[in-house]
């Protein structure tokens, strides 16, 4: 339940980023909100389900109660998402979009909606085959920089920075501490699963914007961009880290953690940077992709040509010290999720 | 999650645009057609947020009315399909709906009215600006405190069970974690939000354009420069202006003292960034200017600024005013248009001076005028704030025989209303608070050549509805006798 919950967060995210690029009006009670407020309930309520009054093996306690650390990180998610909604209310009756994006209170929402899917993983993830709590978490990091999806931001140093800076740190504790021979891989497959499936349906339900301007006419749901080749790292990840594990055991952590965040950024730059081309081509036209430059929100004005082109983002040009950086984030957020599959490893325990 | 509009990254921003003071809601009266209709817009206080349409059908009898509102800067067909209002269930003359805005700036409102008399179509020009933010009620605030101290010693508790529990050797150091942890997250969301409070306030807030009001006085006549304080700012130059009753810029000033001069003037504009105008005989003293624009694209600016008016001088006219007694009301004789050499006063321009109505015992209902007339204020009364009313006034001459009016730069008459401490300061017309200019842009019109000819009354009515409580004046203007006459009043709202 709570893995359901979890996995239900970026779902009815990316439905909410559907239904406002389609629909525009945005009342706190339009249902991809009503879907975000349910899966927030819904993963509470099976992180409240584990409290008990008698510690078990493995479970933090608090007081007289006890639960896995998963379910209070969730518990703990879901109480920052509700102070979060109160705060949002005022602050977008006050302020509107135009005091800037990520105001405290998003800052709060995202933290909350991070400790929920987190909790997921931790608990949920030590129980089930499939690793659905840390696909949601990547998912979540996705829907978070949704505008830098967009095929046409995706030979931007700020797309390959975000990247290494966030997917390392979960997909390499899942290689560290997951189950079965692939679990890196497995995460990465449920989170294409999970935007995919919005990218798929989505645009089968019909809409249009209530909201003008209008530069995009649109009259079914925008599907959200095609999900990032995670499954390609992810699985570079798990044969570094769990294919060879003699080797792997005999290096420290750091070199490690050097190994694993430069395999991911090679592999994820050089196949985004391709596969972007691939996306903005009339050959990514199509349900599956969503690609082609087709598709988008109905409030964005766009230059002409822009469409199918690489944007020219000032200071963002993917240049060598901006690579190294890259790399250099990418073998950070390794170390991070070294210690962090340590971590998890233990809590299994 | 608001945040998904990421559009702010792409989208041009609107430059702010701010049409009166105080006082957003557009009221408008007039006809769609055959149909007489009165209009009142409420804009939402941010945006996106929705605004709140009422029309009330009078003449014929209405069964559908359609609205929909477009952006200056797209086209029709980028408006969104309109929307039906509903007639209210106790008055089926009275229909109401809301409307979703999504950008700051200039919209062109569009009306559809079907009914017994067939169609009639209107435009209502709306500025979408942000308006002050409320404070978060104390309530909201317990609760948010309340919730945040949850978090924050939920998180320490946890961090601490779970290192006792699994390394309880280093739970000191779990919990200076967290704790660092928390402390950067709140240090890092207060600077973040009082940095967009600040930036909202001082860049985004919608607010009156602060202009330089000086005086250059030649041997015959003062005249009064205006320029803006801030010249560098990005924002519109004075170069995108259209006439609006066939000025450029209508300019009002008002002694600080007493209320006892004010002036409606129509400067010349010398550049993109100059108005030039030559000052009437008006009283020493310091002035508050008030001055409207209106931009190609429909929207409105309102300036304001003070100036140090000095005594007049040269052939013209040395008045000594008694200003316990005496009423003048005082326009220009010759005609002229809007000359180039700012040397003569616009024809249309017009000032006053007089003993100003004082509040506090009762409303004022009379206001005498040049030459013995009188102006009555008809509804003079209680005013209730946010209640929609229409301002009433007639004329009398001084033998008390109701004087029919002129027009006055096509209109029946113009009002300002000021609350008096300047919070609030409209200028409006019969046909409402909205600029005629940015309805014509809208709806495609010319000018009208010939102004258009009015049904002979004496009376002239301005929708409206005070926005705050509190005292305010009134300067009401009307051509009678192919004169201007001012009166002035003074009301108390509740």
């Amino acid at each position: 339940m709570q893995v359901a919950g979890a996995v239900g967060v970026p779902l009815a995210l990316l439905w909410d980023f559907s239904w406002e690029s389609t629909i525009g009006v945005d009342l706190i009670w339009s249902p991809p909100h009503l879907a975000m407020m349910g899966s927030v309930v819904i993963a509470a309520l099976g992180a409240a389900a584990q409290l008990n009054w008698h510690p078990r093996s493995g479970e933090v306690p608090l007081g007289p109660v006890a639960a896995p650390l998963g379910a209070w990180i969730t518990l703990w998610g879901a109480i920052a998402f509700l102070t979060a909604t109160l705060f949002d209310q005022w602050w977008q009756a006050s302020y509107g979009l135009a005091a800037g994006l990520w105001p405290p209170p998003q800052l709060l929402k995202a933290a909350g909606f991070l400790a929920v899917t987190s909790g997921a993983w931790l608990t949920g993830d030590a129980r089930s085959r499939f690793p659905w709590g840390a696909s949601a978490v990547l998912a979540l990091i996705s829907v978070m920089t949704i505008p830098l999806l967009y095929a046409n931001r995706q030979h931007s140093a700020a797309f390959f920075l975000a990247a290494c800076g966030t997917y390392p740190l979960v997909l390499v504790a899942v290689a560290k501490s997951g189950s079965g021979r692939w679990p890196a891989t497995r995460a990465a497959l449920g989170y294409t699963l999970l935007l995919g499936t919005m990218v798929w349906l989505l645009p089968l339900f019909p809409g249009v914007p209530l909201v003008g301007p209008i530069y995009h006419p649109r009259d079914h749901f925008l599907p959200p961009p095609f999900p990032l080749l995670l499954l390609l790292p992810a699985f570079g990840l798990d044969w570094l880290l769990r294919q060879r594990p003699a080797r792997e055991a005999a290096r420290s952590g750091s070199s490690a953690a050097g190994e694993a965040g430069l395999a991911f950024f090679l592999i994820f730059t050089v196949a985004h940077w391709v596969f972007a081309s691939f996306l903005l081509s009339p050959a990514a036209d199509h349900w599956f992709f969503a690609g082609g430059g087709r598709h988008w929100p109905f409030f964005l004005q766009i230059v002409p040509g822009a469409e199918t082109s690489f944007w020219p983002e000032s200071d963002s040009d993917f240049t060598g010290l901006r690579a190294l950086l890259a790399i250099a984030l990418a073998i950070g957020c390794s170390w991070l999720g070294l210690q962090l599959g340590r971590g998890l490893s233990v809590l299994k325990r | 999650m608001r945040a998904f509009l990421f559009l702010l990254l792409f989208l041009l921003l609107s430059w702010p645009a701010h049409g009166h003071i105080g006082s957003p809601n557009v009221f408008f009266d007039g006809r769609a057609g055959p149909y007489e209709v009165r209009v009142v817009i409420r804009p939402p206080n941010a945006i996106p947020g929705p605004a709140q349409i009422d029309i009330r059908v009078s003449g014929s009898t209405a069964h559908t009315i359609r609205i929909q509102p477009s952006f200056w800067d797209a086209s029709i067909e980028a408006a969104p399909a309109p929307i039906g209002a509903v007639a209210t269930a106790s008055d089926p003359h009275l229909f109401t709906t809301s409307f979703w805005l999504l950008r700051r700036g200039s919209h062109a409102v569009r009306i559809q009215i079907e009914g017994s008399s067939g169609t009639g179509e209107l435009v209502v020009p709306l500025q979408a600006t942000l308006l002050a933010g409320t404070s978060i009620p104390p309530g909201l605030s317990a609760a948010l405190l309340i919730l945040v101290l949850v978090l924050i010693f939920g998180a320490i508790l946890v961090a601490r069970a779970t290192a006792q529990r699994f390394a309880p050797a280093s739970t000191g150091r779990a919990v200076l974690v967290a704790a660092l942890c928390l402390i950067a997250g709140i240090s890092f969301a207060s600077v973040r939000w009082r940095t967009m409070d600040r930036n909202f306030r001082e860049r985004l807030l919608a607010r009156p354009i602060p202009v330089t009001a000086t005086i250059r006085s030649s041997s015959e006549i003062h005249r009064l420069v205006v320029t803006p304080v801030d010249q560098a700012s990005p924002g519109q130059g004075w170069d995108t202006l259209v006439t609006d009753h066939g000025k450029l810029a209508h300019l009002f000033l008002l002694r600080e003292s007493d209320l006892a001069a004010f002036a409606h003037l129509h400067p010349v504009r010398r550049d993109a960034q100059t108005f030039e105008s030559v000052l009437p005989a008006l009283p020493a003293g310091n002035y508050q200017l008030y001055a409207e624009l209106t931009h190609e694209n429909g929207s409105n600016d309102t300036l304001t600024g003070r100036v140090n008016v000095p005594a007049p001088i040269g052939a013209a006219s040395q008045p000594s005013w008694d200003l316990k007694n005496d009423v003048w009301c005082q326009s220009p004789r010759a005609v002229s248009t809007n000359a180039a050499e700012p040397d003569a006063l616009d024809a249309d321009d017009s000032w006053h001076v007089a003993p100003p109505p004082s509040i506090g015992s009762l409303q004022t209902q009379v206001s005498p005028l040049m030459g013995g007339g009188k102006m009555v204020f008809a509804n003079a009364g209680d005013f209730v704030v946010d209640r929609e009313t229409a301002l009433r006034f007639a004329v009398y001459s001084a033998s008390g025989e109701a004087v029919p009016l002129q027009s006055y730069m096509g209109m029946l008459g113009h009002a300002v209303i000021r609350r008096d401490d300047g919070s609030v300061f409209t200028h409006l017309h019969p046909a409402g608070t909205i600029s005629m200019a940015a309805q014509q842009i809208f709806s495609g019109a010319a000018p009208a050549a010939n102004l258009p000819a009015f049904p002979e009354t004496s009376e002239v009515t301005f929708p409206y509805a005070f926005p705050q409580v509190g005292d305010y004046h009134l300067w009401i203007q009307v051509r009678v006798d192919g004169r201007v006459a001012t009166g002035v009043f003074a009301v108390r709202v509740r």
